[in-house]
């Protein structure tokens, strides 16, 4: 960008593009709130600076349809802005499996297991993020699993020959949002602790924008034609986790007496069953 | 599952590398560039703002084939068990890895030969610095994103992610992991990564070779020319190496048209199909 002015026009005009691409898609109370912030930019000074670690503050992870209050664990009001009662609209066929999923949900959650938790859940899972970026690149890595997703540029094809746990994802700018076009995702994922789901024809459109410095809105439109019978979007926000020296933890599960793996505490005895370094000076009885 | 990567076939070795990895005793890749060479091509890499050379980028180990790969083999053959053991010379780190274990910890690693199919990478966990690099030449990427606070590791195998601040920050107390903690600086145009707190459960590889909890590793990452990153790793431990092994091998860039995948291990897990039922496996051995 060769000057000040040269870079307010493109802004303006990139602001332009955005407004128009707002409002058909995501209701009138949008475009609004879209000039209320202007991010920090990269040093390219370009690229808006999502960098940072962040987390939910609410318990949709339970069930983003909403929830009661349980055991050390808050309400949560539904997340799903459209369609506007809040509840996924599945056809018939797909809710008799979201209920059978909810009444097996304590042994048949994927994530009991340990699995990456898929898109859009990993997002929304009160449990820290880290967004690693420089102009041309933009990563997430999520604590839990160690799960990570690489974001491509959208000049390149997806790569959908398969099913990902956390998808294929391609993105570009709109504005100061990034909008992610997510792919590719296998139907072993759930949405939620609900049994909420998706099949292997989910296509989901994320946004990621900051209204704050230390606020990220997140929502994501998700389509698919074998599951719903029309689109549906969620929209929550993530905070900055602001304590000094926070990052990301390790996140790896161990395996209990049966090989099944499970989060298990550091400081449980069941983490010195298998592999444990301790191992080496009396050796195991075969 | 396990997926193999789409097009690593497609991944260019200069002639001259493919050409050393074929000669048995052949000296090592990095013997050729000498100092001169090197700062003229190190004048060509591009920078970050911060000054420091660009690390980023999708990054492949170039040297070939690994100890490991038939440990356990289809027809239940151990080679490892064989022979190869002693971890000497592992073709796939450029042919100068030695290890000198305590005799307690030679023991261990003989057993550990023999309880192959307990390496925990076999069960899809971390696995551990440098294991994490340190996987089958052209097989597994890495991915490098970086800034003026870190660089960060994004490994597709296991999918396993180190973000190393880059601040010379002290390790934590009261913290141990599979990949332990990473502390970077640069020294010059060589990025130098101190890693400790290890919990000691991984393995450095297929063989049986071995650290434990006192594990301490000092990486180097410099990048030779716009394509190629020197990896160079001093392995210490002093309950179970007579002296600090060393490690190194060159990761070369991936050609840009290809992408790092989704290493879903855990998510259906097979290799204990191929192991036979007497090494903890489910599979019979051929008679």
């Amino acid at each position: 960008m060769s000057s000040a002015s040269t870079r307010l026009a493109v802004r303006a005009a990139l602001a332009g593009v955005m407004m128009a691409t707002f409002i058909p898609g995501t209701g009138a109370q949008t475009p609004a709130r879209q000039t209320a912030f202007s991010p920090a930019r990269l040093w390219d000074g370009q690229t808006p600076d999502f960098r940072g670690i962040w987390q939910v503050l609410d318990t949709a992870y339970v069930n983003i349809e909403g929830h009661p209050a349980g055991k050390g664990i808050a309400a949560s009001k539904s997340i799903i802005v459209e369609p506007s009662d809040g509840k996924i609209p599945y056809k018939p066929e797909a809710l008799k499996q979201r209920q059978e999923n909810y009444r097996t949900r304590a042994t048949a959650d994927p994530s009991l297991k340990c699995y990456q938790a898929g898109v859009p859940r990993a997002t929304y899972l009160a449990i820290p993020l880290q967004i690693l970026q420089s102009p041309g690149n933009f990563a997430i890595v999520y604590q839990e699993n160690h799960a990570f997703r690489v974001f491509h540029q959208d000049t390149r094809p997806h790569f959908d020959s398969t099913d990902w746990w956390m998808g294929d994802t391609r993105y570009r700018w709109e504005g100061d949002a990034l909008v992610a076009d997510v792919v590719a995702i296998t139907d072993q994922a759930w949405l939620d602790q609900a049994g909420n789901f998706h099949s292997t024809e989910a296509h989901i459109v994320e946004r990621y924008r900051l209204i704050g410095r230390d606020a990220l809105e997140y929502e994501a439109r998700i389509e698919d034609p074998v599951v719903y019978s029309m689109p549906w979007t969620l929209r929550t926000v993530l905070y900055r986790v602001k304590q000094p020296g926070a990052r990301i933890i390790e996140d790896e599960c161990l395996e209990d007496a049966n090989g099944v793996r499970h989060h298990i505490s550091p400081s449980d005895p069941r983490n010195l069953l298998k592999s444990d370094y301790s191992r080496w000076t009396k050796p195991a009885q075969k | 599952m396990k997926i193999l990567r789409a097009y690593h076939g497609r991944t260019m070795l200069p002639a001259t590398i493919c050409l050393l990895m074929s000669v048995p005793g052949a000296g090592p890749v990095w013997a050729q560039t000498t100092d001169t060479s090197l700062k003229k091509s190190q004048s060509a890499v591009r920078r970050l703002p911060d000054g420091y050379p660009d690390l980023q980028g999708l990054w492949m180990k170039s040297t070939g084939g690994f100890q490991g790969l038939f440990v356990g083999s289809l027809d239940g053959t151990n080679f490892a068990a064989q022979g190869r053991g002693r971890g000497a010379g592992p073709a796939g780190r450029g042919g100068g890895t030695t290890y000198e274990y305590t005799p307690a910890a030679e023991a261990e690693r003989k057993d550990r030969v023999r309880r192959g199919h307990e390496d925990p990478e076999a069960g899809c966990h971390l696995p551990g610095v440098p294991r994490a690099l340190d996987q089958p030449g052209g097989l597994y990427p890495v991915q490098i994103i970086q800034d003026e606070r870190y660089v960060a590791l994004l490994h597709e195998a296991m999918h396993d992610v180190r973000i190393i601040p880059t601040d010379n920050s002290k390790h934590p107390r009261n913290y141990w992991a599979w990949d332990g903690d990473s502390r970077g600086r640069w020294e010059g145009d060589t990025l130098v990564v101190d890693v400790s707190n290890f919990n000691g459960r991984t393995w450095l590889d297929m063989a049986g070779n071995f650290v434990d909890e006192n594990e301490h590793v000092v990486e180097r990452f410099t990048l030779t020319d716009p394509d190629t990153i020197l990896y160079e790793a001093t392995i210490s431990d002093p309950t179970v190496f007579v002296k600090p092994v060393q490690m190194r091998f060159t990761l070369k860039r991936v050609p840009a048209e290809q992408q790092i995948l989704e290493y879903s291990c855990l998510e259906g897990e097979r290799s204990l199909q191929h192991y036979t039922e007497e090494d903890g496996g489910t599979k019979q051995r051929a008679r």
